[in-house]
């Protein structure tokens, strides 16, 4: 009996402590994955997570619908496709908009998705012990693309919460800034950062001094400050480092598409995993060659190209837009079937020399958000709200005469070198208003298709708004001038 | 001379052959109705020495001289269902004994043991909810995995198959959904704990399978028990002759209900009216010739075939028992290039060591092999997409294949531009295609069992340490050939190979005592430990551009890409426990239990791992009692009472830490660089989730045990339940941080009904269960609710939000059909391109405009009630039966119609839809006008696309045939059996099968649980009908 208890005891004791004693036993480390502890310490860390914020910028992503918002939304362009594919889309081009167009969350949750990669970085390149001139160009970049981004999400949608850190659940419930305030607060100040710290030049692709001048522009252009527009649109001037391509077409070509008229762009490359490359060669191109045909340019967009007394056009018009008539690509036909208003666009679309139509989704140019020919015509605009239409006139004049000489060095043109007679006269100095005029023509036929437009119209106003909108009934400035916020935010942010 | 000489070595062999004495006994063997019972144990206790009664119920022994020592022999008579008897004769090497024996029915199931938490107990004795489910209704069944045979046959538990694809993993809820987490019952098989039970286990491998429903019962295993637990015991040898068993089947798989789609001619003639309707072009006569009429959805079906041998050997002696068996099962599936294959073998060994130790062995060895298609989903969740939604998608004036044999993708008609062809006859994939292009396959090597030791110290005090392990390989290759016109379909060719290797040990020691004080006061404790590991290990392998896609070459390596893939995942868990329970019985009337438990997982941070889970039950058996005992006619009348709390952590491993992932890569200038982004939020305050249960039972019993009924009421409460607070997108994309910030109700009733008759010649048992449940979310993470379901881009089919069930339909209620501009006009305002012919909605808050706030709660897919019920007859050699099960009050959401009947794009439409929708006023107010433009508003997600879930369906049907046999046969027992599964389901469900549960979608919405989203048909593979011959046979 003795014996007994004592090997029961002994045998109970060691079972006991063999299965209860090791606290060690519950810990499980992370393997093959790195936690935010982990992460953000050293400079690698620190370009690691630099690339992931411009990874928002692609359109490798579908759901990258900026150009539903630039583009079809305006008069330059319809929805395309086959009818009942993207619905969504077709309500936002007829001003049919509801909260839950899932477009609207696509360009939220992306753009908010960048601002949020951003600021996980600001907060905490702080603390990394680095070489500081990169650490500042590091700044610089993450800067620059959270006011991108901010940018983007604040002409898509106007007044809208801001985060400037990484935010906790609690603080995730914040109501909406007013848009004027979001630019002056927020976007500006880290443009001026940027611009500070960035270098002058950088590899394509990356944030350059002169793209966080570029983006000022614009952003002073948005709220109606013209001196300042007019600076900072010349800090990119002045430089020399930039200037107009020979032909207008290089920007959209695989071959020339990083060139110096280019001072930000979005980079795209094929075959790779996970995707890089850009998907609207095979959402804008026609449904015969394995495209889906979406982003039709329409016809009021081809009519406001001009033609000589001699019947000729615009360059530019077939360099941005596909018609019955010409050539596509290749030695293949346009055939205006291949879309419901006649027309599609081109300038995200290559050769099927370069993409096959089995891997059309895997294009490689650039989406060009700022091209120096923007930079000129701003600088127009600045100069001519300040009332110096004189001076703005030239930098007109400068995009029409790059337009017009295509002639002189594209052999595909017919009658190539010769400039047709009365092909884009210069513009002369016919006052402010005439000026505002022929500079809101220029800047619509020489970035047609980069999605500015809408956010253009907008810009100048009702009247001129109003205008565009003849025949989008739904259409009322008040109400559209932005869009509303998605219905997932409103159902999760209970601040709004 | 020599004549008498050989006879008498002749006549002496003759006596010396019988010079040793032999002792026989016979006698025949019979019921209370003097019918013979064969198959009857007859043995010799404390020997070797057995015999089986013949198909005439005569048994022979024959005992040598020597071959027992002592002067009396125990004859035990056993035989399942009757009461043991034991004759005690005297030793007489020369006796020649006769003994008839007349053998009494124990249908005292009531005095049945039942296992329940380490131990088993009797059926009178227990307190908590338990649920015994009997083997006999499940051996045979045509099922691949033993968790299908459990539907219908408990109260309170439902089984749904995900899909009817061989091989599919099951969903089994106990009483509800307790949580937006895990909801998968815990698997206790020969003790040894999984959450995984495919394909361990064949029905005919089960000796008892006891459901745990409450928190009384299930507290004991605590940690993972918070979703109820099913306690398995597998069968062991018995100390007799060996017993040889074959169990087999061959069987024939059909498609059951078909949706009726339209033919060619139909489908020409709706999109004609549509196109009219837009002003589009529509399909033009003279192509008319070339066009063909396919019947898409009957042929992606083929017959298909199952089998399924399986062959035990068992037997032992008092001192050692051995069950050895091995199977195969095939099952191809009913659509094309589907189908599932397993080999098993089972050993289970015992031993006594000495009169007071004993060891063991269950182990079990799988190999299985699934052939996979797409079965759910439209692909989202990376599946490809499920071959019978695109059945339902392709057009049928489109061929199956070209006229050089080739799958014909998009239609090539001569004479028309390739936009035209695809606008009018679509660009689906076509199904036969894609079904027969699926080079999917998983196998899985599985090694599950235990050893085990058990040691009674003293008399009462017995220690038991048991180690298990459930070893898993698995092996999944995937190849997504390039194919269809232009080889747009997977471009480029890829392959995808993944190995791993996922290893749980788990190590329990108990120490139990029993005790019965003044033979009144039983009394028994149990203290345990337990601690369990776990650890998964993958590998995964991509590569593309296969520049030859023969089969022989589909392998790593072959790719020409230089982007090949290589991924590794480790990760591990682990749970460490401690718990007692005591147990008091006074007199078989008042009975008493209490349970406590500590468990520390290692998902949590180290200040939150630990979690302390109480419970205790208390049971009255009236029926014992004095002023009850003249009551002949009441043999049982119990009242029970319990109050537990179990605690789940099943989810996922880190959540106290934020993750950042790789893969977030961007070119500048053509050159590639990583980049790396938080990917989801961590949480350092999560800890255990916890359910209460209440639960208060009345048993009854009455007839001499003929007619039994339990019935339950219980309370099952979910709090601390972990929920992903959504958080807003402006914050970024990030997987939300888990909140311990829920609270679920699920409450219900049970009853279960057992009615059985025994006449001469003539046996009928009925059994029957139903329960009714609801399903409540109390509280949850501040007020946000979770939307999931995503049936559209950027619309969600279901929110989960207080004061709904989990996964609640969320949408827009149809309200009718505009019948004419009057009533658009009349209407509240709905959109500006609205038509006569449109769906029109509801407004729900009587603002007058149709928006996002017009959505409402629709219905749940959670069935309010459940029900089987069965019906067993037997007379002379001739057995029945017919197993009912069904389910009432869910909603199924049937997103394939949106496409189907929405009038989307290029694809097929219903019969239903072409013969009822709308033409002009008056019409019908259901159906809309066929128009492409208005799919804008009629596809939208709304109860348009919700139909009724109910269903009940005749699950099994069979009928059997004992051969009666020769005596001298060597076969004991032969029975062949004829039996439909899955015969006839009476629905209103309009699309192929109303029991499905989730689809493949939910994993590219990462969505946490499966039951936030749940009863959204995609176009999901159906059930089979299984028509099967099958045959036992015992030797």
């Amino acid at each position: 009996m003795k014996y007994n208890l004592k090997f029961f005891l002994l045998l109970l004791v060691t079972s006991f402590i063999v299965n209860s004693g090791c606290k060690k036993f519950l810990d499980e480390e992370l393997l093959g994955e790195r936690s935010d502890l982990q992460f953000y310490q050293t400079a690698e860390d620190a370009e690691l997570a630099l690339t992931g914020i411009y990874n928002s910028l692609s359109f490798a992503e579908a759901n990258n619908r900026i150009w539903v918002f630039g583009d079809v939304a305006s008069d330059d362009a319809a929805k395309g496709g086959i009818p009942g594919d993207q619905a969504d889309i077709g309500l936002i081009d007829d001003f049919n908009i509801t909260t839950t167009n899932g477009n609207l969350e696509n360009v939220w949750n992306l753009y908010y998705e960048g601002v949020s990669r951003a600021n996980w970085l600001l907060d905490n390149i702080g603390g990394i012990n680095m070489n500081q001139e990169r650490k500042d160009e590091i700044t610089g970049e993450a800067k620059f693309l959270r006011a991108y981004y901010y940018y983007r999400l604040a002409s898509v949608f106007g007044d809208i919460p801001v985060h400037i850190s990484v935010p906790t659940p609690q603080e995730m419930q914040k109501p909406a800034t007013p848009v004027d305030e979001v630019f002056t607060n927020v976007i500006i100040p880290d443009l001026n950062e940027a611009a500070s710290k960035l270098p002058e030049t950088a590899s394509a692709g990356r944030a350059t001094k002169y793209s966080a001048w570029g983006l000022l522009t614009k952003c002073y252009l948005f709220l109606k400050k013209w001196p300042e527009a007019e600076n900072a649109a010349s800090q990119v001037i002045n430089t020399g480092f930039y200037s107009l391509e020979q032909l207008y077409s290089d920007n959209f070509e695989h071959l020339t598409k990083d060139n110096q008229e280019v001072i930000f762009s979005v980079q795209h490359l094929a075959g790779q995993d996970p995707w890089l490359g850009n998907r609207l060669n095979q959402w804008f191109a026609p449904r015969e060659n394995n495209g889906y045909g979406f982003n039709v340019p329409t016809q009021n967009f081809v009519d406001a190209f001009e033609i000589t007394s001699a019947g000729v056009v615009d360059p530019r018009l077939d360099y941005t837009v596909g018609r019955e008539g010409q050539i596509w690509y290749d030695t293949i036909a346009f055939d205006s079937t291949w879309s419901p208003t006649g027309y599609l666009n081109r300038k995200y679309i290559q050769p099927l020399a370069e993409v096959s139509k089995e891997s059309k989704a895997d294009g490689e140019l650039n989406y060009q958000y700022i091209r120096y020919s923007d930079i000129l015509m701003m600088m127009a605009e600045a100069l001519n709200e300040q009332g110096k239409s004189g001076e703005a006139v030239i930098f007109i004049n400068m995009i029409r005469t790059r337009a017009r000489e295509s002639y002189k060095y594209d052999p595909l043109l017919p009658g190539y070198p010769n400039i047709p007679d009365g092909l884009l006269p210069d513009v002369q100095d016919n006052g402010q208003n005439g000026v505002r005029e022929a500079l809101r023509h220029e800047r619509r036929v020489e970035l047609g298709f980069e999605f500015h437009r809408y956010f253009d119209i907008i810009r100048y106003g009702p009247e001129y708004a109003n205008q565009a909108f003849q025949d989008k009934p739904n259409f009322n400035y008040e109400t559209n001038k932005f869009m509303p916020i998605p219905q997932k935010e409103l159902d999760t942010n209970f601040e709004l | 001379m020599k004549n008498i000489f050989i006879w008498t070595i002749v006549l002496g062999a003759l006596i010396l052959s019988h010079s040793a004495f032999t002792q026989s006994i016979t006698g025949i063997i019979t019921d209370e109705f003097e019918m013979p019972l064969p198959g009857v144990s007859v043995y010799v206790k404390g020997t070797t020495l057995g015999s089986v009664t013949d198909f005439d119920g005569l048994y022979t022994l024959l005992i040598n001289e020597g071959d027992i020592t002592g002067e009396t022999l125990t004859l035990v008579i056993s035989y399942v269902g009757y009461k043991t008897q034991e004759y005690v004769f005297p030793v007489d090497p020369a006796a020649e004994i006769t003994k008839n024996i007349i053998l009494s029915e124990d249908i005292e199931t009531l005095e049945e043991f039942v296992v329940v938490g380490y131990g088993v107990q009797k059926a009178s004795d227990v307190t908590g909810a338990v649920s015994s489910i009997k083997t006999d209704e499940i051996t045979n069944l045509p099922v691949t995995r033993l968790d299908q045979a459990l539907a219908g046959k408990a109260a309170g538990v439902q089984v749904n198959e995900t899909t009817g694809q061989p091989g599919e993993s099951v969903k089994v809820r106990i009483r509800g959904i307790g949580t937006i987490n895990n909801n998968d019952p815990l698997y206790i098989v020969d003790g040894v704990p999984t959450k995984e039970i495919s394909g361990i286990l064949n029905p005919e491998d089960i000796e008892s399978m006891t459901v745990l429903k409450d928190a009384a019962s299930a507290a004991i295993y605590g940690a993972r028990a918070g979703n109820g637990v099913v306690i398995i015991k597998t069968k062991k040898g018995i100390s007799q002759k060996p017993l040889i068993s074959y169990n087999g089947y061959v069987g024939v798989q059909t498609y059951g209900h078909l949706t009726p789609m339209a033919n060619a001619d139909e489908y020409i003639d709706i999109f004609n009216e549509a196109a009219a309707n837009d002003g589009r072009k529509p399909i033009p006569q003279d192509i008319y010739p070339q066009l063909v009429n396919t019947d898409w959805m009957r042929s992606i079906f083929q017959p298909a075939v199952m089998t399924n041998h399986q062959l035990t050997f068992s037997g032992g002696s008092e001192k050692s028992t051995y069950l050895i068996g091995g199977g195969y099962l095939s099952q191809e599936g009913i659509i094309l290039n589907s189908g599932y294959e397993k080999v098993n073998f089972r050993l289970n060994l015992s031993s006594n060591l000495s009169e007071k130790v004993s060891i063991g062995t269950n182990l079990t060895f799988v190999y299985s092999s699934q052939d996979i298609i797409g079965g759910s989903g439209d692909g989202y969740g990376g599946n490809g997409g499920s071959v019978v939604r695109y059945a339902f998608f392709r057009t049928p004036p489109t061929s199956i294949y070209n006229d050089d044999g080739t799958y014909m993708d998009l239609p090539n008609y001569e004479g028309y531009p390739r936009a035209d062809l695809n606008t009018w006859f679509g660009d689906g994939y076509n199904p036969v295609g894609l079904a027969n292009k699926y080079d999917w396959t998983a196998n899985l090597y599985r090694t599950f069992g235990n050893i085990y030791l058990n040691w009674e110290i003293i008399p009462g005090l017995t220690f038991r340490t048991d180690f298990g392990i459930d070893l898993n390989v698995m092996d999944e290759k995937r190849f997504n050939e390039n194919w269809g016109t232009d080889g747009r379909i997977n471009n480029p060719s890829s392959l995808t190979k993944g190995m791993g290797i996922n290893y749980t040990w788990n190590w329990t020691n108990s120490l139990t005592y029993n005790k019965t004080f003044k033979e009144k006061h039983k009394f028994s404790a149990l203290l345990g430990t337990e601690a369990l590991k776990n650890t998964n290990h993958q590998q995964w392998g991509s590569d593309r551009e296969f520049p030859d896609q023969s089969s022989y070459l589909r392998y790593l390596g072959n790719g020409l890409t230089l982007n090949k893939g290589a991924n590794e995942i480790e990760t591990g868990w682990s749970l460490l426990s401690v718990f007692g329970r005591v147990n008091y019985n006074f007199a078989s009337r008042y009975l008493a239990e209490a349970v406590i438990r500590a468990d520390g997982s290692s998902r949590f941070s180290e200040d939150h791992r630990w979690g302390v889970f109480y419970s205790g039950s208390v049971g009255w058996n009236i029926h014992n009692e004095s002023f009850l005992s003249e009551a002949r006619w009441l043999n049982q009348f119990k009242l029970r009472l319990s109050l537990g709390q179990t605690g789940n952590q099943e989810i996922g491993l880190y959540n106290y830490l934020s993750i950042v992932s790789p893969g977030y890569n961007y070119p500048y200038g053509g050159v590639v660089y990583n980049g790396y982004v938080v990917s989801s939020l961590g949480n350092t305050n999560t800890t255990w989730e916890t359910t209460t249960t209440y639960d208060i039972g009345l048993d009854f019993a009455f007839l001499d045990d003929r007619l039994a009924l339990i019935t339950d009421y219980y309370w099952r409460y979910t709090s601390d339940m972990l929920v992903p607070v959504p958080l807003p997108p402006s914050g970024g994309d990030a997987n939300p941080p888990f909140v311990n910030a829920g609270e679920v109700l699920n409450q219900g009733f049970e009853a279960e009904l057992m009615w059985r008759e025994i006449k001469p010649n003539f046996k009928y048992e009925i059994n029957g269960n139903i329960a009714i449940l609801k399903n409540e979310v109390k509280k949850l993470g501040g007020g946000r609710p979770i939307a999931a379901g995503r049936v559209d881009n950027g619309v969600f089919a279901t929110l989960t939000e207080e004061g709904y069930p989990i996964g609640s339909f969320f949408m827009y209620e149809m309200d009718g059909i505009f019948q004419n501009e009057l009533e658009i006009f009349s209407s509240p305002y709905q959109g500006p391109d609205i038509e006569p012919g449109d769906v029109k909605f509801k407004d729900l808050n009587g603002d007058n405009v149709i928006d996002a706030n017009d959505r409402t709660h629709v219905g749940s897919a959670i069935p309010k009630l459940i029900y089987g019920l069965t019906f067993n007859f037997s007379w002379k050699n001739f057995d029945l039966s017919i197993f009912f099960q069904g389910v009432h009050g869910n909603s199924i959401y049937m997103q394939v119609n949106q496409d189907i009947e929405g009038f989307y794009r290029g694809f097929n439409v219903t019969k239903r839809f072409y013969d009822n929708h709308w033409t002009g006023e008056g019409s019908t107010n259901e159906y809309p006008r066929a128009s492409w433009v208005g799919a804008a508003n009629n596809k939208v997600a709304s109860t348009r696309f919700l139909a009724s879930g109910t269903y009940l369906r005749i699950k099994n049907l069979s009928l059997g045939y004992n051969i009666p046999l020769d005596e001298t046969s060597w076969v004991q027992a032969l029975r062949v059996y004829f039996s439909v599964q899955n015969a006839y389901t009476i629905t209103k469900y309009p699309g192929l099968d109303p029991e499905m549960y989730n689809s493949n979608n939910l994993q590219g919405e990462n969505v946490q649980n499966p039951d936030l989203a749940s009863g959204i048909d995609w176009g999901t593979y159906p059930i089979p009908r299984i028509y099967t011959l099958g045959v036992n046979f015992n030797f």
